[in-house]
Order: C-alpha cells, then sequence, then structure tokens
C-alpha cells in the first residue's frame, strides 16, 4: 500500500511541477501586450470545484476503512495485552498487572482469526508498530499511559512479525522491539 | 515608513536566522550521517542534535516571518521597536537556555516534548527546568510581539476591517490590505497556539515542582500537538503575507488587492488550521471518533483556499504575464511550488487510512521538510534578498542567483527524496541508528546528508551574500 501512495505523491508532485514550469514558462515568453489569463474568476471557480469534488470523494472512500472501524462489527477469536515500557513491549494473553508487569514469549497467534491487541503503555507514550516478514509497517496504535488502546487486525500470512516503538521515548527508543508468530 | 531603527534591528534577525540555520542543517546532517553509520554518535547525543535541530528551525522561520511582517507592517502602521527589540532578546536568551539543556545538559526528548518524557530524566537533573523555561522565555517574547503587533493593526483597523469582512459585500468602503488580513488571521493562530504553550508549560511546572502526577496525558498529548502544529503552519501564512505584499511589487506588476474570495478564503483558513491538528492524535483510538473525522476533513478542507486562492492567485499573477524576474520573485514563486508538494504529501498522510501505515515513519520529516524547507524557508530568503538589496544604488544582478537557485533545488529535491522513499518503505522516523532488517535505511540516509550538503552550500552563499549586504 506504501509504494501505491508514494506513486500517487509523485504524479502529483511532478504534475505540479509541470504546471510552475510551463507557467513560469509562460511569463518568460510573454510581450508586454500579453494579457494573462482569461477569465480568471471563472476558471478558479472551477478548479476549487473540481478539487472539492475530488478530496470529498477521496473523503468518503478512505474514512469508512479508518482503523477505528475494522472488524468493528466481530467478536475478535483472542484478545492480547500489551503494555509499553522503556524500552520494552509485554505482551500477554491475561491482564498486565502495573504493579509487577509480567508477559509471555514466544506467543503464537492465530492465521486468519481477529486479534484485538489493548495496548497501553506504563510510563511515556510509545508507538505501537506491527511490520510484517518484509518489514512493511501494516497496523500501528499508539501506547498511551492512562488509555488503552484497542487495535483489531487478521493476519493473512504465516511468519514471523516484529513490533516496533514508533513514538519517540528515549535513548533506547530504536532498540525497544518485540516478535510474535503466526501460524 | 520604516525607520532607521526597524532597518537595522531586521537586519539583525536576518544575520541570526540565517546563522541559526546554517547550525541547524549541520546538525540534520550530522543526524542524517550518523543514520547511515558514516559517523558514530551516541544515542543520547543523537537525539540531543534532533531536539535542537528541530526546535531552532521551528523558532528560526517562526520569527523570521514575524520579522519579516513587522518591518513591512511599518507601512500601513506604527509598530513597537520596544517590542520588537524585547523579543529579539528573549529568542537570543531563549536559544541559548535551549542550546544549553541540550549541548551541555543532553536533555533530549524531542522539539514536542511529550509529556510526561520530560520528567523521565536521562540527562542532568537541571536540564528539565532549563529547558522549559527556555520555551518560558521564547513564548513570552513572541506572544508579547504578536499581541503588540495585532494591537497596532487594531489601532488603525477596527476588528471587523482586520478580518477584511466588509469585503464579503460588493464595492466595500474601506479597503483591507490582503497584507494586513493575513497577518491579522495568521496573529489569532499564533497567540492561540501560544497560548495552549503556556497553558501546556504551566501545568508542567505545577508537576515539575509539586513532584506531583495529575497531568492527563491525552489532555497533554491534544494541547502539544495544538501548540506545534499551529505554529509550524502559522510560521508559513507569516512568509505568505509577505508574498502577497512584494511578489507583485518586485514583479513591476500592480499591488494585490483584497477581493471577496480572498477574504473568504483568509476566514475560512483560520477555522481549518485551528482544528486540522487532530490528525496528530489519529493513532490514538481513544481519541473521540468525531475529533479524527474533524481532523481528516479540516486538513483537506485547509487545502482548498490555500490551492484555490492563494496558489492559483501567484499562477494567474505570472501566466502570460511579462514579469520582472528576481531571485526574489523566483524564490517566492519556487517555494510556492514547494510548499503545494510538501501540502500534497500532507494532504496523504492527514487521511487517517493512510496516516495507519505512514505515522511516524519517514514520512512525516518528509512532507513537513518539504514545505519548509523548499516552501518556507525560501519565502523567507526571498524576503531576505530583496531587503538586503533594496537599498543598493543602481541596478543590481546577483550573480551567484542561478547557482544558489540551482544548488537548492538539486539539494533539496535530493534530500527529500531520500525521506519519501523511506516512508514508502515504513522505515521509522527518530531513530539514532536503523534495525539491520531495513537494509535500505542507511544508504538513504547518507544519500540524503550528501544531497543536504548541497542545500547547505546554497544557504552558506545566501549568507554571504546577504549579511554583507545588511
Amino acid at each position: 500500500m506504501q509504494h501505491s501512495i508514494l506513486w500517487l505523491f509523485l504524479i502529483l508532485a511532478g504534475a505540479s511541477i509541470i504546471v510552475f514550469t510551463y507557467v513560469y514558462l509562460s511569463s518568460k515568453k510573454a510581450n508586454q501586450s500579453d494579457q494573462g489569463m482569461n477569465q480568471p474568476l471563472k476558471k478558479r471557480f472551477w478548479f476549487l470545484l473540481i478539487l472539492f469534488v475530488i478530496l470529498g470523494i477521496f473523503a468518503s472512500v478512505t474514512i469508512p476503512k479508518s482503523p477505528y472501524y475494522l472488524f468493528a462489527d466481530e467478536t475478535p477469536a483472542r484478545v492480547l495485552h500489551v503494555a509499553a515500557m522503556q524500552y520494552a513491549f509485554i505482551l500477554s494473553n491475561d491482564a498486565i498487572n502495573p504493579e509487577s508487569p509480567q508477559g509471555e514469549t514466544d506467543l503464537v497467534l492465530p492465521l486468519n482469526e481477529l486479534i484485538e491487541f489493548r495496548v497501553t503503555s506504563l510510563d511515556v507514550n510509545h508507538g505501537f508498530a506491527i511490520y510484517d516478514a518484509n518489514n512493511q509497517l501494516i497496523a500501528q496504535t499508539q501506547a498511551m499511559p492512562g488509555y488503552v488502546n484497542r487495535l483489531r487486525w487478521k493476519f493473512t500470512s504465516p511468519g514471523k512479525y516484529n513490533i516496533l516503538c514508533l513514538e519517540f521515548c528515549g535513548m533506547d527508543h530504536q532498540g525497544m522491539r518485540s516478535s510474535f508468530t503466526v501460524k | 515608513m520604516e525607520s532607521l531603527k526597524t532597518r537595522k534591528i531586521t537586519s539583525v534577525w536576518i544575520v541570526i536566522v540565517l546563522a541559526l540555520f546554517i547550525v541547524a542543517i549541520i546538525l540534520g546532517i550530522l543526524m542524517r550521517l550518523n543514520q547511515g553509520t558514516i559517523i558514530q554518535q551516541s544515542p543520547v547525543t543523537f537525539y540531543g542534535n534532533m531536539t535542537t535541530h528541530g526546535l531552532t528551525m521551528i523558532g528560526i522561520w517562526f520569527v523570521a516571518g514575524m520579522a519579516a511582517v513587522n518591518y513591512l507592517m511599518e507601512r500601513y502602521v506604527k509598530t513597537s521597536y520596544g517590542v520588537n527589540l524585547f523579543a529579539l532578546i528573549c529568542t537570543i536568551i531563549g536559544v541559548l537556555m535551549l542550546w544549553s539543556s541540550t549541548f551541555i545538559g543532553h536533555f533530549h526528548a524531542g522539539w514536542t516534548f511529550l509529556y510526561p518524557l520530560p520528567f523521565k530524566v536521562a540527562w542532568a537533573q537541571w536540564a528539565t527546568p532549563v529547558f522549559l523555561s527556555s520555551l518560558v522565555v521564547l513564548g513570552v517574547g513572541w506572544l508579547v510581539w504578536s499581541v503588540s503587533l495585532m494591537s497596532q493593526i487594531l489601532k488603525k483597523y477596527t476588528l471587523s476591517q482586520a478580518f477584511a469582512w466588509q469585503h464579503f459585500k460588493k464595492n466595500p468602503a474601506v479597503e483591507t490590505p490582503p497584507f494586513i488580513l493575513i497577518t491579522m488571521v495568521t496573529l489569532v493562530g499564533v497567540i492561540a497556539c501560544l497560548l495552549a504553550a503556556v497553558l501546556l508549560l504551566v501545568l508542567l511546572f505545577a508537576e515539575y515542582f509539586s513532584n506531583g502526577s495529575f497531568v492527563n496525558d491525552a489532555a497533554a498529548k491534544n494541547l502539544t500537538y495544538f501548540f506545534g502544529h499551529t505554529i509550524a503552519n502559522e510560521m508559513l501564512y507569516l512568509g505568505l503575507a509577505v508574498i502577497y505584499e512584494l511578489f507583485a511589487e518586485v514583479s513591476g506588476r500592480p499591488k494585490w488587492k483584497t477581493t471577496w474570495y480572498v477574504a473568504v478564503a483568509w476566514n475560512l483558513s483560520l477555522a481549518f488550521i485551528l482544528t486540522a491538528f487532530f490528525h496528530h492524535l489519529y493513532m490514538d483510538f481513544v481519541q473521540p471518533e468525531g475529533l479524527q473525522i474533524v481532523g481528516q476533513l479540516a486538513s483537506y478542507l485547509a487545502s482548498l483556499p490555500a490551492a484555490g486562492v492563494t496558489v492559483f492567485s501567484i499562477l494567474v499573477a505570472v501566466y502570460r504575464t511579462k514579469i520582472n524576474w528576481s531571485l526574489t520573485n523566483l524564490l517566492f514563486f519556487i517555494g510556492v511550488a514547494g510548499w503545494v508538494i510538501g501540502g500534497l504529501g500532507a494532504v496523504i498522510d492527514a487521511t487517517i487510512s493512510n496516516n495507519f501505515v505512514l505515522h511516524n515513519t519517514l514520512w512525516v520529516p518528509a512532507h513537513f521538510h518539504t514545505y519548509n524547507a523548499m516552501g518556507n524557508v525560501l519565502f523567507s530568503l526571498g524576503f531576505f534578498h530583496w531587503f538586503a538589496h533594496k537599498f543598493d544604488v543602481g541596478f543590481y544582478i546577483d550573480k551567484n542567483a542561478m547557482l544558489k537557485l540551482t544548488l537548492i533545488l538539486f539539494g533539496g529535491i535530493g534530500f527529500l527524496l531520500a525521506f519519501y522513499i523511506g516512508g514508502a518503505d515504513s522505515i521509522p522516523r527518530r531513530y539514532s541508528n536503523y534495525p539491520p532488517e531495513f537494509t535500505m535505511a542507511a544508504p538513504l540516509a547518507t544519500v540524503a546528508a550528501v544531497f543536504a550538503t548541497f542545500y547547505l552550500l546554497a544557504i552558506l552563499l545566501f549568507f554571504l551574500n546577504i549579511t554583507k549586504n545588511v
């Protein structure tokens, strides 16, 4: 998905560069008698209307795909509790006691079943980002002290998934990670 | 017209901004070299530099916009030299305090100092209060400056005139210059976000000195991003005010006037810009969903007046029109293009379903570096160049103009592409060193550092040329 986004951006950026270059060159070639753009107010109106319609379509297509609505009507097959802390993730099938946080290692999650991650933090803000075997970011939420963010996801490919922290949390932020297996 | 004192203090602002910009760019290049494993910094040094780099950049381009607006404001209303000087002194003291907290005290909680990280002390004990105090000093100086500028505007124009509401009807009795309208709209946003920062800092100080733990994390996060997002955007608007004032003038064209659609657009911009900050909290699923949707819609809607009025107006002003092109209006024109392209990256990221896989990857620095390094910076450089040469006797030709532009474009585009490609590859932002599985991360960082060096060369040339003339 990210590479499609990059291509979309590059195409739009390229089109913008072409427009600005064309307009600049038209000025360089212009004579004193040239009158500039004909009916600019009308063109401005159409430009705005088209932009408004495009953005409206984009909003109506993308908002329903927001993570808050993902699998909202389904019941999770598994709940995984996540407590983030400087500089580790604690993952557990049971609720985590903040006084003596303990987790499980070598977690295995089921394929094609709905998992709900209940993510919180025991100290500062962290990120909880799931990367697939190709190191592509597939889902994320924030880990915020005092709150539990619920992230729902279905893994459709087996393999090892890494968890990285994506909110700057201190000097070992870059080393804060965990993993689980899906099969 | 402006006094000699205003001219001199504007020169001082320009020299300080350019000098600090060079330092901040060097810190950025060192960060990318470290990520590229070309040099080795400890994570503490890296994150300290990251904190310094971010806050210095935000600070200097905000004051650059303010100094330019203050200077040009003298065409319409008298401004307070004393307040301008006060803001300058506060900025110098604030930057020195900030740098001592990061360079000497090794404070490294990032320029967004997201609560409660500043209190999880992994640096000298004194560095946290000094860092927070540096923000107070900067904030007080800028708040007083903003309020003073606004009060001077309101001495000449009524509130409704300052917002150009009379232009909603045909043939208004009083004309509000676009420069006044944009400055007014911007100052409202600036004052609002600085007040949010004051509230946040009061809460943080109260907690620090009482040794308590009563600040709500979600409230602190909302306040932080309301402040950070708004100030980063308003400094761009200060640059746009300068363009509205100077583009036609330096191009040898009739001065731009406020029309009904310019008045409507800028009034709407204020509403959108103050509510778009929610897009920074998309990944906090406990935020009310309504606010998340407001974040996406406001971010989308903010692009309409920007594209439909400001960008379109620049294109109309140039298209098939004989213009006296100079480095100043070229920088303005290219800067608007950079602003548009950065805006495209921003709108893509402000789409919640995209943000789900882009948030806090390199896509984020990619888009904000685009509209800053290739947008806002060029707006201010355009003003600096115009200011430095407006008192020249005779016709002035900048022999290095094409070289500077080429270096900026070549260095800037290469440097930014490395960020965008890294974002599409899901490479995290704000990592001092990359995990080995991100095989492209280090090479991209190295390439970015090389391109950024070309950009730095252009800024050094600007520094030499401009400081010689101011």
